[in-house]
């Protein structure tokens, strides 16, 4: 378990003032912006009767040294305008005996509410995620994404306006037995509260000739967990660039960093690669 | 409600006419990103009767072109906007008319479809004149909340039929 961590420390972890810095630095820029984020959904859906395919690969860095490099390969399906569902695959190294498939995932996000304007909006979603995960229980944190079974559900805000888009969501995750083998130790928390804080602007290019330019998005993005039950948190930041080639086409290099926790976590900084691919109309 | 649109359908009585939809230049809103723009892009290429899209993407902007002789509802663009995930903020619509009576109130029927004239000035249309489409899902929610006041004027406004749309003179 962790040695208690007083408010002084967590502040020397990452100086607030920096980080409030760069954020007015980021959202103060004169551009327009993107929510195609890399580590949060926005709250808009992927268009409606088109297909997705996306390949999340995820290295972290043990903290004893070694690299955890997760697999996770993802369909999309954009069912109308209101609807989204994904199937999800989990594979990776963290046990013994190299790759192995672990599990997977069902998510869905239904949106419920639509402002629209020019070049702006305000959107509003709700989603839920179903996981299965045969792999041990090694860490304090819950994450349904690769690591635990079990569910989240939550919402999600996201304004877009002409030079800056946030997003932001609020969930409750729980955590079930992964399989009778690896059982939710009884004396750790099984829920949680996850919130996200997301921001993204278009780099480049600054104006639009065509749908082959490559654009260039920079996202800065907040992500922290409070277990209910006992009240432990982490705040972690992760920045990313993005490419879009061929406005069908999505590259995305992020770099997730712990700002401070008291959750006991086996590996959560690390580098994050995603690849994704939208076929437009599959379905009539 | 039904008694007035129904008695102001009769009085109005809209009579057919030969004009033919050969363009529209629509506006999506809700949206800045290539790739979303992109995708209202291909739905718009997948309407049968559309013959080419033309873009100006920092304006979000779309120019269809329709085929010659085709059947051109209004509402298919609309939902068309709407299955990619947005809205449409603007369309304007360009009839090629042939002596076609205009004035205030007063309607023709096209392929099934009725236009009532708003906020227009009365004259003898011939040739290619733009119209702008005023129906709810065709202007901004804010423009719509200041046209909402017509619909004392203009009884079908309120109504948000499918074969019915009203339309400016521009």
């Amino acid at each position: 378990m962790p040695q208690k961590v007083t408010t002084n420390t967590i502040l020397n972890c990452f100086d607030m003032k920096k980080l409030f810095f760069v954020i007015i630095v980021f959202v103060s820029l004169k551009v327009k912006a993107q929510e195609l984020f890399v580590f949060t959904e926005p709250a808009s859906n992927m268009p409606g009767k088109s297909l997705g395919i996306r390949d999340m690969n995820a290295f972290m860095f043990e903290k004893d040294g070694q690299l955890n490099y997760h697999n996770m390969p993802e369909l999309m399906w954009g069912i109308n305008k209101k609807w989204m569902v994904h199937v999800q695959g989990f594979i990776s190294n963290r046990q013994e005996g190299g790759l192995k498939a672990e599990g997977g995932s069902f998510y869905a996000k239904y949106r419920f509410l639509s402002k629209d304007d020019i070049q702006s909006h305000f959107r509003m979603a709700a989603y839920g995620r179903f996981s299965f995960n045969n792999a041990d229980i090694h860490q304090q944190e819950i994450e349904t994404m690769g690591h635990n079974t079990g569910f989240e559900t939550g919402i999600i805000a996201t304004q877009l306006l002409h030079k800056i888009a946030i997003s932001s969501s609020l969930s409750y995750e729980r955590a079930l037995d992964n399989t009778s083998k690896h059982k939710f130790p009884e004396s750790e928390s099984n829920s949680a509260v996850n919130y996200t804080l997301s921001a993204g602007k278009l780099m480049l290019p600054k104006t639009y000739t065509s749908y082959k330019q490559t654009n260039m998005n920079l996202m800065l993005e907040l992500l922290g967990q409070r277990l209910n039950g006992n009240g432990r948190s982490y705040l972690d930041i992760a920045p990313s660039v993005q490419f879009i080639i061929n406005s069908q086409a999505r590259v995305d290099i992020g770099y997730r960093q712990e700002l401070y926790s008291t959750i006991k976590r086996t590996a959560p900084n690390g580098i994050v690669l995603k690849l994704e691919y939208t076929f437009f109309n599959v379905f009539k | 409600m039904k008694k007035l649109i129904i008695s102001s359908v009769i009085l109005f009585a809209s009579f057919i006419t030969n004009a033919q939809i050969t363009k529209a230049e629509l506006t999506a809103t809700g949206l800045t990103c290539s790739m979303c723009s992109k995708a209202t892009y291909k739905q718009l290429t997948s309407i049968p009767e559309v013959e080419k899209v033309e873009t100006d993407l920092n304006k979000t902007a779309f120019l269809l072109h329709f085929k010659k002789g085709s059947t051109v509802n209004v509402g298919d663009l609309k939902q068309k906007v709407e299955d990619a995930g947005f809205s449409v903020g603007e369309l304007v619509v360009v009839f090629d008319f042939n002596n076609q009576k205009a004035e205030n109130n007063s309607s023709f029927t096209q392929d099934n479809i009725t236009y009532t004239f708003i906020d227009s000035k009365p004259g003898v249309l011939t040739g290619e004149v733009k119209v702008k489409v005023l129906d709810k899902g065709f202007v901004t929610e804010k423009e719509y909340k200041k046209l909402q006041k017509l619909a004392k004027q203009y009884p079908s406004y309120a109504a948000e039929s499918n074969n019915q749309y009203h339309i400016k003179l521009l």
